[in-house]
């Protein structure tokens, strides 16, 4: 019985999953690097859409002109989260300390103070209201593909979430900044040894990480077109979810993991009441866990 | 050495005369009110810190068994009239039971990975109770729960609930502090800071961590069922996964690990949000702010692990078992 419904509710479910993908690229792309949890994350991506929306209400500018004021709001946003909530737990250099549960549970706890921070200055700001993107700015014009009905908002979440994977492969495999990231990553104290600056490249993959956080925010905006402070929390929770069931290191594992959350969402709200749909992907996480207690792709050697 | 000072009289007395004589001589309903919740949060900023502080596994799924034993005891007393004995009782063994359950498999993972899940069991919780309208009556709420029944006496005024709350606290903390302050709780610290020196000699850290999951939910719930009589009122709201982050923040900022932290955190995240109250919508922001603070500050908390082992060796047991 694969009739359209069906596959209008998967395509649905597919492209939630891609936002929740959008969003863990970012999110592990630092987990990596750091081992520590960056729950303030959400807010980036809140902080993408504000900006894309003062981009085309205030400013009047085309959808597409906001792209730089969006990587501005990230970059800036990303080196800020990092200089206040995660540079000031490296006191110490040596590796046994930079790996320590004490550090990742003091940044983990110190990013999620940072975020409700953040949020709730965001919430004095807007107000805590819905706001919507103008109607004639978003990315809402029906596109048929093949029997089902998509919206253009829809495949430019799946282009992008695509550009940016590809991207970020090619800036982690083929240049130096990637090469330095891979380095530190992978053994800090060794990275240190060979000349690389630790601080500046853990500044690059909050920047690199946070900028693709916004973007994320942007195009989501521009799909859905409704913004509110609060938006970033439920997008970062379930982003974290598809980076565990991924694996944690493996950034293509999050983004196949959000999009199978996203997916299982949509086909469970074939059977199921709305409102039960929320603990689907929590579900699926408890249930991979328990069967592959280190995530479905684990990085080789990781 | 000079007579140790008898510190747990010494907190059984401020509980049980100071604090009572002072809400009765000044307090109002209000600060009554306070008194309990600020018992109620230390019970499961203890029982918290068993798991986090000294078994050593981040967990964020307070809401969880404090929902499970505050449902359990609503239901349980608006359909049964059951009793005040029959309800500790029940929920600290359906507590202890469903952790077990849902800890046999759990307690495996590594430590961000565990994280998650409890985090993924917060928002389980919390969706069951909103949508399982038949049970929980849903997002309207539970209403009318009735006062606390001790026999045929039903307890009600602010003085019995803060009698019977704080009761059952000290007792349920008592317990924290006999498992932590013992060999026992040293085979926990052991099997946190490393496993396999742990397991070679001859511990097993699946069946303490196990054990110390079990026993946080047993605790967790009876504080649910403690707040379920004290509120007369339940809703969803009350168990989303913000209120577990509001535990870990209690633990947190008393100091990972330590007993007395537990209380100081547990005065701090209760009455802090109270104290700003004046700041309007502003209140979640300062509470962020101090939060934030208190982990770049107090990395080890107000009162830290080491610190406060090394006071309670001093102050409560007469023959010092370190000496030994």
């Amino acid at each position: 019985m694969f009739d359209s419904f069906v596959a209008g509710q998967l395509a649905i479910g597919a492209s939630v999953g891609l936002t929740y993908a959008l969003v863990a690229i970012g999110f592990t792309l630092i987990y990596r690097v750091l081992s520590a949890v960056n729950f303030a994350h959400g807010e980036v991506y809140t902080l993408g859409a504000f900006a894309t929306l003062v981009a085309v209400t205030t400013l009047k500018a085309p959808p597409l002109a906001a792209v730089p004021l969006v990587i501005v709001v990230g970059l800036a946003a990303g080196l800020g989260i990092e200089r206040v909530a995660f540079r000031p737990f490296r006191r110490f250099t040596d590796e046994a300390s930079l790996k320590s549960r004490a550090v990742r549970e003091a940044t983990l706890l110190s990013s999620l103070a940072l975020g409700i921070v953040g949020r709730e200055a965001m919430d004095q700001v807007w107000h805590g209201q819905w706001l919507a993107i103008p109607q004639d700015k978003m990315l809402n014009q029906p596109v048929n593909l093949g029997g089902v009905m998509l919206s253009a908002g829809e495949l430019a979440i799946a282009g992008l979430s695509l550009v940016l994977l590809v991207g970020l492969q090619w800036l982690l495999l083929r240049t130096r900044v990637g090469l330095e990231i891979r380095a530190v990553s992978s053994n800090l104290v060794g990275a240190q040894f060979s000349g690389i600056d630790i601080n500046r490249v853990v500044l690059a993959t909050f920047a690199v990480g946070s900028i693709l956080g916004a973007l994320a925010g942007m195009v989501v905006s521009l799909a859905y077109g409704s913004i509110q402070s609060s938006m970033g929390l439920t997008v970062v929770l379930k982003a974290f979810v598809a980076m565990v069931i991924g694996g944690l290191t493996s950034i293509p594992g999050a983004v196949v993991a959000g999009v199978l959350i996203g997916v299982a969402e949509g086909a469970a709200s074939l059977w199921v009441a709305s409102a039960w749909t929320e603990m689907v992907a929590y579900v699926l996480l408890i249930f991979t866990l328990i069967f592959f207690p280190r995530g479905l792709f684990r990085r080789r050697g990781a | 050495m000079n007579r140790p000072l008898p510190l747990g009289w010494l907190l059984a007395a401020v509980i049980l005369v100071v604090v009572p004589a002072a809400l009765w001589l000044f307090g109002s309903a209000y600060a009554a009110r306070l008194a309990q919740l600020v018992l109620i949060t230390a019970l499961l900023a203890a029982a918290l810190n068993l798991l986090i502080g000294t078994a050593g596994l981040l967990s964020l799924d307070t809401v969880v068994y404090y929902g499970f034993g505050a449902y359990l005891t609503a239901i349980l007393s608006t359909n049964y009239g059951t009793t005040l004995p029959t309800e500790i009782l029940a929920a600290a063994a359906a507590g202890a039971l469903l952790g077990g359950l849902i800890g046999w498999p759990l307690v495996r993972l590594a430590s961000i990975f565990f994280a998650v899940a409890t985090m993924g069991l917060a928002t389980i919780f919390h969706t069951t109770v909103l949508n399982w309208v038949d049970l929980t009556r849903g997002p309207m709420g539970y209403r009318g729960i009735p006062a606390f029944k001790l026999g045929e006496f039903t307890i009600d005024g602010w003085a019995g609930n803060y009698y019977v709350i704080a009761v059952v606290v000290l007792g349920g903390v008592w317990i924290v502090h006999r498992l932590t302050h013992s060999y026992y709780g040293n085979a926990m610290r052991a099997a946190r800071e490393d496993e396999d020196c742990a397991r070679a000699m001859g511990l097993s850290p699946h069946a303490l961590k196990l054990q110390a999951y079990a026993v946080h939910a047993s605790l967790m719930s009876v504080a649910g069922a403690l707040y379920a009589h004290a509120n007369n009122f339940l809703s969803p709201d009350n168990f989303v996964l913000l209120e577990s982050g509001l535990t870990l923040t209690a633990v947190v900022v008393g100091g990972l690990g330590s007993l007395p932290g537990a209380f100081i955190g547990a005065l701090v995240v209760v009455l802090v949000p109270e104290l700003l109250r004046p700041l309007g919508n502003l209140r979640a922001f300062g509470f962020g702010m101090i939060l934030f603070l208190s982990i770049l500050f107090l990395p080890r908390g107000l009162w830290s692990e080491v610190s406060s082992l090394a006071f309670v060796r001093r102050h409560l047991f007469r023959e010092g078992w370190l000496k030994r």
